[in-house]
């Protein structure tokens, strides 16, 4: 009797058991047929891909063709930043864009690593119909070499020649592979002719300190070991202690291999060549020099270690405290902090930009400026259904029109032409000053949708900067190595041999230099020193010079073109 | 029990309903487990995910060669043993013990209240953990004000920047973290043990003392083998997420564990051979500890996995 019961309910759950994975067997079905079918039948773009434009006439290379077709249609776009929190649809910029071009955007962002993500749909072939991605990832550079992505000149050739109009010749050059197509367009891209032309040069490497206390103290010369060691020592003395807690006398921004290497060295005005070779910047006696001070801190205990291994939560909260006397640091990330402090109790407690640590010339910062691979490429995958109109919505947004929609949004409700010149209305100026989250969530303006932000383009509507951010700014612009863009990122990346000896190099490095700040005296820096500069061959370093040495030429020949 | 004891495929073909329902487990480790050995291969290969699998060159022991010979690679072994063998040893018994305890209570309601407290912090990502844990290690943060107040240092120490402490911080935010979660095996073994038995062992006198330690512990014995040698099996592993958190550049001498190595040394620039390489040579290894674990609690306890 008693097994009669369980029978029918056992029946029950195995069905729904069964049913269960089935489903699941149909599902990775589906994934596996996918990334086989999808290369091969969009691997030629001019047959199936669109019924649309069969029946169009040949596009016009002076008209922008996104006006031939405004139905509504999405894009899915993967943003290769895990922090972009925006979304669209939902603010007043990206709603007016949709309604114009009829394009609706699907925002993905990573939750992880941008990087990985990337690899891991490659791997399964399924890929959101736009990507943008910093210019640096080696998923970048695996997306074009494994045929992941459209080349933009075919796609336009195609469908939208108004994109060569638009899309800035120089930058199509400089992204031109080997095979002669350009797969990706850059944002924040800076040639240096522009930035000679217009002063702005996207630099934003700054040496910051607290001003009242700087101040207070006399304003202390810091660009030498000496002085900057008796500032250090001053602070000891006599702010040890702000609001009672204990000040971090000294930050740098993204630790190790950025604040503290590279960026350091920009302070010191390092060459990055010298007779036209590759110079090695670490082994340069200024360098030393100044490492050899941060040691002499730590050791009469002018500072902490802290920079080294504070999580970036800790460093937001010193941050926002002002509790940080002296930051290697990049305004950029200032701009919100800065105005807030000096709103504060304490008006006087945020920071300005001053000259820091110098070589033993006395020479000012050579800072990198912005340069020609820009931040982020954008892409048009060849997943896409609808390559027409992803070009198509690219080259708009690359014109002076799409720039204008998306960084000012709609004429009358956001902005007004005051003087022939657009300008952002009052209120939405005030609410940059006080709420930008609200900013970008309802109206989405200005930096929102950054991923083909222009800057030649779209600076010229930016409103007038805070002083307390202007100081900084233009500070950073004063001390711009323009033509040092080129030098930017020489070192070999991927999975090559040489970019494995130089990711092994570096990795050591970083364990390296907390080690010889905080080492007991000069005989044993010297020591960890030299010891670093044999592993460094060991390694294979000669290899990561030919390379960085081949890339200069390769960069200096297409600068020439 | 008045039937004949049945043969084993006499019971599988009774009890078809029941069996069955294991398929979509079986299913499951297949196609997630199984498969995936496949690609192993790419071990012994110079793959790249721009091409087929089956179109990378072999080239047989090479990655093999490089860890091998990389000293980073043995002192991220060290760390590993290290960092597993302070859980084993110390952090092992703690759930067993918390189980021990929260048994005894009377109090049903508080009983509970404690349970669910404690494994409350499971469910936090370690991301958000360790940045947590972080702040409590730091200058201004719970840790110095504790030590400094019981007067056990005179300054703040910054316990995340000296190597030496990061073994141990790894076992106690773990233990903080986990040990409540891991209790619930042996709360539910220890559910399980038959009334009578301690209404028996009260009858002839036993106190408390004795009835845990002759009936629970000696009842729970078999889950503690087996997840003790689970636990040996595990040794080479570690906790990626929470060392990931806590590691900074100068702890990293002692928090590169195997997996962070793999992670630095392969996945960060993109080499899928390398990091399967080691991680072949590490699964050889776990099978190998396993049945060493296995041999001897079956040779000492009698309790064993198979």
């Amino acid at each position: 009797m008693k097994r009669k019961l369980v029978k029918p309910r056992s029946a029950f759950i195995l069905a729904a058991c069964l049913m269960l994975s089935l489903a699941a067997c149909t599902n990775s079905g589906n994934n596996e047929t996918a990334p086989s079918s999808s290369p091969s039948s969009s691997s030629q773009p001019t047959e199936s891909s669109t019924p649309s434009s069969s029946g169009e006439a040949a596009p016009n290379p002076d008209e922008p063709a996104w006006k031939l077709d405004t139905s509504p249609v999405e894009l899915t776009w993967f943003v290769g930043a895990n922090w972009y929190a925006h979304n669209w649809g939902e603010s007043l910029t990206s709603k007016y864009v949709t309604e114009k071009t009829g394009v609706s955007v699907k925002i993905e962002v990573p939750s992880g690593e941008a990087n990985e993500q990337m690899t891991l749909m490659m791997t399964s072939g399924q890929l959101p119909d736009l990507i943008s991605m910093g210019s640096w990832e080696t998923a970048v550079k695996k997306l074009w070499e494994g045929d992941h992505v459209y080349a933009l000149n075919q796609l336009a050739d195609q469908y939208d020649p108004y994109f060569y109009k638009v899309a800035g010749d120089g930058t199509l050059k400089w992204y031109k592979q080997p095979n002669g197509n350009t797969y990706g367009v850059p944002n924040d891209s800076y040639s240096p002719n522009l930035m000679h032309e217009t002063g702005m040069t996207a630099a934003n490497q700054t040496f910051l300190v607290r001003k009242d206390l700087y101040e207070e103290m006399g304003r202390p010369d810091l660009s030498t070991p000496e002085g900057f060691l008796g500032a250090l020592q001053l602070l000891k003395d006599n702010y040890s202690k702000y609001k009672g807690q204990t000040m971090s006398p000294f930050f740098a921004q993204g630790n190790v291999p950025y604040g503290m290497t590279e960026y350091l060295q920009n302070l010191l005005a390092i060459p990055f060549e010298k007779d036209g070779k590759v110079y090695d910047r670490m082994t340069d006696p200024d360098y030393i020099k100044w490492l050899k001070t941060f040691r002499t801190a730590y050791e009469r205990k002018l500072i902490n270690v802290d920079f080294l291994v504070d999580s970036d939560t800790q460093v937001e909260e010193k941050t926002n405290n002002a509790r940080y006397f002296m930051m290697i640091r990049e305004w950029t990330g200032m701009t919100a902090v800065n105005p807030m402090l000096a709103a504060s109790a304490n008006p006087e407690s945020y920071y300005i930009a001053v000259d820091g640590p110098q070589n033993a010339g006395g020479d000012s910062a050579k800072l990198f400026p912005g340069n020609m691979d820009g931040w982020m490429v954008t892409m048009i995958s060849k997943s896409t259904k609808h390559p027409e109109r992803a070009i198509r919505f690219l080259s708009y947004l690359a014109s002076e029109e799409g720039q204008k929609d998306l960084f000012l949004g709609k004429e009358g409700e956001t902005w007004d032409t005051v003087d022939g010149k657009p300008q952002l209305k009052a209120d939405l100026v005030q609410l940059l000053e006080t709420d930008i989250a609200k900013l970008e969530k309802d109206y989405g303006v200005l930096d929102t949708y950054w991923m083909m932000r222009n800057p030649v383009i779209v600076n010229q509507w930016r409103p007038e900067k805070a002083p307390v951010i202007k100081q900084m700014e233009d500070f950073a612009n004063a001390q711009a190595d323009i033509d040092s863009g080129i030098y930017k990122g020489l070192d070999p990346l991927g999975d090559s041999d040489v970019a494995v000896a130089w990711s092994r190099i570096s990795q050591n490095w970083e364990e390296v230099l907390p080690e010889l700040i905080t080492a007991k005296d000069e005989a044993a820096f010297d020591k960890i020193w030299n010891g670093f500069l044999e592993r460094r061959d060991s390694y294979g370093f000669d290899q990561v010079v030919a390379y960085r040495q081949a890339e200069l030429d390769a960069r200096k020949a297409k600068m020439a073109e | 029990m008045f039937e004949r004891k049945p043969g084993p495929m006499k019971a599988l073909t009774r009890q078809w309903q029941l069996q069955s329902m294991v398929i979509p487990g079986i299913i499951w480790m297949f196609i997630f487990c199984y498969i995936p050995m496949f690609w192993l291969m790419i071990g012994f290969m110079d793959y790249s995910i721009a091409r087929p699998m089956l179109e990378s060159p072999f080239v047989g022991f090479k990655h093999f060669e490089e860890f091998l010979s990389d000293d980073r690679f043995w002192r991220s072994i060290r760390n590993t043993l290290g960092m597993s063998s302070i859980k084993l040893l110390l952090g092992f018994p703690i759930p067993i013990l918390f189980a021990l305890l929260l048994n005894e209570i009377r109090n049903l309601r508080f009983k509970r209240t404690v349970q669910t407290i404690s494994y409350l912090p499971h469910f936090i990502a370690w991301t958000i953990f360790g940045g947590i844990a972080l702040n409590w290690l730091g200058e201004g943060g719970v840790v110095n004000q504790l030590m400094m107040a019981l007067g056990l240092q005179d300054r703040e120490i910054l316990y995340n920047s000296d190597p030496k402490y990061f073994w141990w911080i790894t076992y106690f935010t773990d233990t903080l973290k986990e040990t409540g979660w891991s209790a619930i095996i042996y709360i539910a073994a220890i559910a399980g043990i038959d009334p009578g038995l301690y209404e028996a062992a009260e009858l002839d006198g036993a106190n408390r003392w004795q009835r845990m330690w002759h009936i629970t512990v000696q009842s729970i014995r078999p889950t503690i083998a087996i997840l003790f040698i689970l636990a040996v099996a595990g040794i080479l592993g570690s906790n990626f997420e929470q060392i990931f958190m806590l590691k900074n550049n100068m702890n990293m001498k002692m928090a590169e564990s195997l997996d962070l190595y793999i992670y630095n040394m392969g996945l960060v620039s993109g080499r899928h051979s390398f990091s399967t390489a080691v991680l072949f040579a590490r699964s050889i290894v776990a099978l190998g500890l396993l049945l060493l674990a296995n041999y001897t609690s079956k040779k000492l306890t009698n309790e064993s996995i198979f």
